[in-house]
């Protein structure tokens, strides 16, 4: 299995939410884009964002703690990449860097 | 005393003019400005000749135009069409439809929505709240005649005076849909009076005073409004809206709880188990809340006790009822004697929190409440749905409607103040649902039949023990399976369907499909049989997401080569559901 706390870039993150979003949240022809606001009820309901918080922790390996569930984190996929690197900062400290790798590593990801 | 809801925003406007009515993402609209522009609202209304009982729809997100439109369109003798706005453009024009409204209040942000299903409404003739497309003001379109009220229009009509109409008490103010079994939504008319008749109880009983704030929680659509907006309104207190993003992020939804000193709070379980995993109540100023009313689905034990705890100044009301006739029981927790001081269990986020269900919640949602915080019920009983209001009268029947003894199983019947002046539109559903107990004297009284099975114990709480039907509550909400499979089953390329509910692991219940599909599928449904997450599953929803509100959207629908059935030949539900939770 990849190790998915190296090898990635923000924008990377960034895409792997918004696919994750667009294919298993939406259906066509909503499609989603990187400011769009998760949490305006208009896009997605309650179930789907615990969804997509299931998903972040599960495919970023962070554990997101109860104070986490806060707009700020979770509005757009923007600020939701910028959380997700902050938790993995926080859990692995020193391992900020490799999250923020080079498209190369990222690539041998698979 | 106010005889129609609009008079109490009048009557509150009168008294405390200056007094906060609504608070909305930060801004306010006092009682004074809520009743000056719902008059306001109320001779636009009449202006585009509405006449009493014409039925005006609402389409509207939360904002201060719900409550403007609420009591706008009782000030103008029309009946309120509340319409959920998470429903997509299908189910708007079933409701506009069977209800013959021809008037819609809604926004620009609800815009594509409401213009699709206009588009299939020619008879709906004026519009508050959007402006003419550009084909529509060259009269090139075949609606160029409908007639377009921007809200800044209606606010100009902002006045003191309500417009003068005739209405007494018993004609109709409103008419709520729920899911119906057939796929039609069922259409619920209540009369003012029987919606004051609910909030002079509940003012009373909560002692609600102009100190107060109310949380509103649940969609303007659902009878739980009618507590947040009405009785808050009766008391002169004010109301908080809770915007979708705050309702989706615990953490947020208690700080704003805190900042605005939220008094009152009433909702299904659901969010109040997501405000206990999730809302660091442990790190806010709850201290304002003093009481929190549940209704709707069970409320998990583990989870209620946990929620005493964190806000050990709050008393805890259980009630129970349904959009026919609002609260018809309650029953208040006793205060919790021991609290432990042990860990709370909140809800730090593990990857198999929704995978994982930790409830034990049957097909019918059978309360699992065994309250050991309490003196009364005993633990290993269900949490009772209580006594009777004071507006309301049971019967606890057997299915020839002969009231069972105490102690034994029947479907709870309700008459009352409160109760629906019926199903609009629905003689048939109205002689089934509404049945007539002859008393002394040759007289009858009308009693609704809940399709709830209960249990009255000796000292009289009643406490609920199944469904008579297919209805289950998923978030609060009630879906009838019926009308989920019937939608499936409308699908090009589907075959046999069947839905059953799962645990969700979030405290309420999840509702899951499996299909069997035709040899010949329509195309992007060429996916073999599997499991969730190939393109026929995806095509599945993304056409019942058209036809159904979101509560009712199965959370997968699962591509079989069979339905499991029983000996007869029935589908097997219990063994369909133990393959989807496998």
């Amino acid at each position: 299995m990849t190790d998915h706390r190296t090898g990635l870039s923000p924008q990377e993150i960034e895409a792997r939410i918004l696919e994750f979003i667009q294919t298993e949240l939406l259906s066509p022809p909503v499609t989603a884009h990187r400011e769009d606001d998760l949490l305006s009820g208009e896009i997605l309901d309650s179930v789907a964002v615990l969804r997509l918080a299931t998903y972040v922790a599960e495919e970023f390996r962070i554990h997101i703690q109860p104070t986490d569930f806060v707009i700020e984190n979770f509005q757009n996929a923007v600020v939701l990449t910028e959380y997700v690197l902050r938790s993995i900062a926080s859990r692995d400290p020193g391992s900020t860097d490799s999250a923020l790798a080079s498209p190369e590593s990222a690539e041998t990801r698979g | 005393m106010a005889r129609l809801l609009n008079h109490l925003v009048d009557e509150a406007a009168l008294r405390a003019p200056e007094a906060v009515a609504v608070r909305c993402g930060g801004e306010s609209l006092l009682y004074q400005q809520l009743a000056r522009r719902s008059n306001g609202l109320a001779r636009v209304l009449l202006e585009t000749g509405l006449r009493k009982r014409d039925r005006v729809a609402v389409l509207l997100t939360r904002t201060f135009q719900v409550p403007i439109s609420f009591y706008g369109i009782a000030a103008a003798g029309g009946i309120l069409v509340p319409i959920d706005p998470k429903s997509p453009a299908q189910q708007v024009i079933r409701i506009l439809r069977a209800t013959g409204a021809q008037r819609l209040i809604t926004e620009p942000r609800k815009g594509a929505v409401a213009r699709e299903a206009l588009a299939a409404c020619p008879e709906v003739s004026h519009i508050v709240g959007l402006e003419p497309q550009d084909e529509e003001m060259e009269g090139q379109s075949e609606l160029a005649s409908r007639h377009y009220i921007p809200w800044p229009t209606v606010l100009e009509e902002a006045c003191d005076q309500p417009p003068p109409v005739d209405v007494i008490d018993l004609d109709p103010a409103y008419i709520l849909h729920t899911s119906g079994s057939t796929g039609e939504p069922k259409l619920i008319q209540h009369t003012h009076r029987s919606a004051l008749s609910f909030v002079e109880w509940a003012a009373a009983e909560y002692s609600l005073t102009a100190e107060d704030r109310l949380s509103n929680h649940s969609s303007h659509h659902t009878c739980f409004a009618t507590f947040d907006y009405y009785a808050a309104a009766r008391a002169g207190a004010a109301t908080v809206l809770l915007t979708p993003a705050v309702l989706m992020m615990p953490g947020s939804l208690s700080t704003l709880l805190e900042q605005e000193r939220v008094s009152v709070w009433y909702s299904v379980p659901t969010a109040l188990v997501q405000l206990s995993l999730r809302g660091s109540l442990e790190a806010r100023d709850l201290s304002a809340l003093r009481w929190v009313l549940f209704a709707g689905e069970t409320f998990p034990e583990k989870h209620l006790r946990r929620l005493q705890k964190q806000l050990p100044g709050a008393r805890f009301s259980h009630v129970y009822g349904s959009t026919e006739v609002n609260v018809c029981t309650y029953y208040h927790l006793p205060q919790p004697r021991d609290l432990e001081t042990g860990d709370l269990e909140t809800g730090d986020f593990e990857t198999d929190d929704l995978e994982t269900g930790d409830l034990e919640t049957s097909d019918l949602g059978t309360s699992d409440l065994g309250t050991t915080v309490t003196e009364d019920p005993l633990p290993g009983d269900p949490l009772p749905i209580g006594r009777a209001c004071s507006t309301s009268g049971t019967l606890v029947v057997d299915e020839q409607l002969r009231p069972v003894p105490r102690g034994e199983t029947g479907e709870l019947l309700v008459r009352g103040s409160t109760l629906m002046s019926g199903y609009w539109g629905d003689p048939e559903r109205n002689l089934t649902a509404l049945v007539r107990q002859t008393q002394a004297g040759d007289l009858e009284e009308i009693y609704f039949r809940t399709g709830d099975r209960v249990r009255e114990s000796e000292d009289g709480q009643l406490a609920f023990v199944a469904r008579t039907d297919r209805q289950v509550k998923v978030r609060g909400f009630r879906v009838e399976l019926e009308e989920v499979e019937a939608a499936l089953l409308s699908l090009d390329g589907v075959n046999e369907g069947a839905v059953v509910t799962v645990p969700d692991g979030e405290g309420s219940l999840a509702i899951q499909a499996a299909v069997v599909l035709s040899s010949r599928r329509p195309e992007g449904m060429d996916a073999p049989a599997g499991d969730a997450g190939d393109g026929g599953e995806r095509e599945l929803l993304s056409q019942l997401k058209k036809a159904l509100p979101m509560q009712a959207i199965p959370s997968r629908i699962a591509i079989l080569d069979s339905l499991p059935r029983t000996p007869t030949g029935k589908t097997d539900r219990n063994t369909l559901r133990q393959r989807l939770t496998t």
